[in-house]
């Protein structure tokens, strides 16, 4: 009897720790995946009739403007220089023909719009789209 | 002997608990953490050259129908026009052809909802052809 109660009581810590890595790692990596994609703070327009994003074309260059006219690619604010030479980088490396993706907030003045489209067409990417939510499934 | 028989068979029994625990414990996290994503559409148009050999536009401006985006609504050549009655209008310049050019002129204080909105109309009736211009 006394053995039991003794060997009762040193629970086997293996299984939980092997579930507390297995968390933590999760945690680890798509709290990365989503710091890399999108300023948070953007809220797009709605856009009932457009036709949907389906498969990114390869070397897309995604601009986002924040409701202030910040200009950011990549979570990283930019100046419009700053956007001009990395388009420039980007038309030097795959060509004219890449499309331009911009994730304007709802509330952006359309002139902070117009100068990522003005640093677009200056270095010659006329392919532009506005991204908008078709179909909006997360609450607000 | 009788024990060295005995020991095999209780060895081979698992212990499904940890196992079952762990499973029902991420099932409960993954519950709580999906996040499904909005479905994005994308607007495309495209910009007036910038190339200053082209020829004026001028005069085709003037054949073309414009699109007015201003704070407090739209117009359509000129005329003010509701979401309701600017889309009864493109719906039948729709119906005349889907491949003119629309030239859509936005004033530099609107927000942009309102150039998606406009832009939102011409994808419902099917013109592809957008051109925006900024005022």
């Amino acid at each position: 009897m006394a053995k039991l109660v003794q060997s009762d009581s040193q629970p086997d810590m293996t299984p939980m720790i092997d579930m507390v890595f297995q968390l933590m790692i999760f945690f680890l990596v798509t709290i990365q995946m989503e710091r890399d994609m999108f300023v948070e703070d953007i809220r797009l327009a709605k856009s009932r009739h457009g036709p949907e994003i389906k498969d990114k074309v390869p070397g897309t260059v995604v601009i986002e403007v924040d409701a202030k006219g910040r200009i950011f690619m990549g979570r990283t604010l930019l100046s419009t220089e700053m956007l001009r030479y990395l388009l420039l980088g980007a038309v030097n490396r795959v060509g004219y023909n890449i499309p331009v993706q911009i994730r304007g907030d709802l509330r952006t003045p359309h002139r902070d719009i117009r100068r990522v489209m003005d640093v677009c067409t200056e270095v010659g990417l006329v392919r532009l789209q506005f991204v908008a939510i078709q179909k909006e499934v997360t609450q607000r | 002997m009788r024990r060295s028989r005995r020991k095999p068979e209780e060895e081979t029994r698992l212990d499904m608990t940890p196992m079952i625990d762990c499973v029902f414990q991420l099932l409960i996290f993954f519950l709580f953490t999906i996040k499904f994503e909005d479905v994005l559409a994308h607007l495309d148009v495209s910009r007036p050259s910038p190339d200053p050999n082209a020829p004026p536009p001028e005069e085709k401006i003037e054949e073309m129908v414009t699109i007015g985006v201003f704070t407090d609504g739209f117009t359509l050549n000129e005329r003010p026009m509701t979401p309701a009655t600017l889309d009864r209008m493109l719906s039948r310049l729709a119906r005349y052809s889907k491949t003119q050019t629309i030239l859509i002129k936005c004033a530099p204080d609107s927000p942009h909802e309102r150039l998606i909105q406009a832009l939102d109309l011409c994808s419902k009736n099917g013109l592809t052809n957008l051109n925006v211009l900024s005022m």
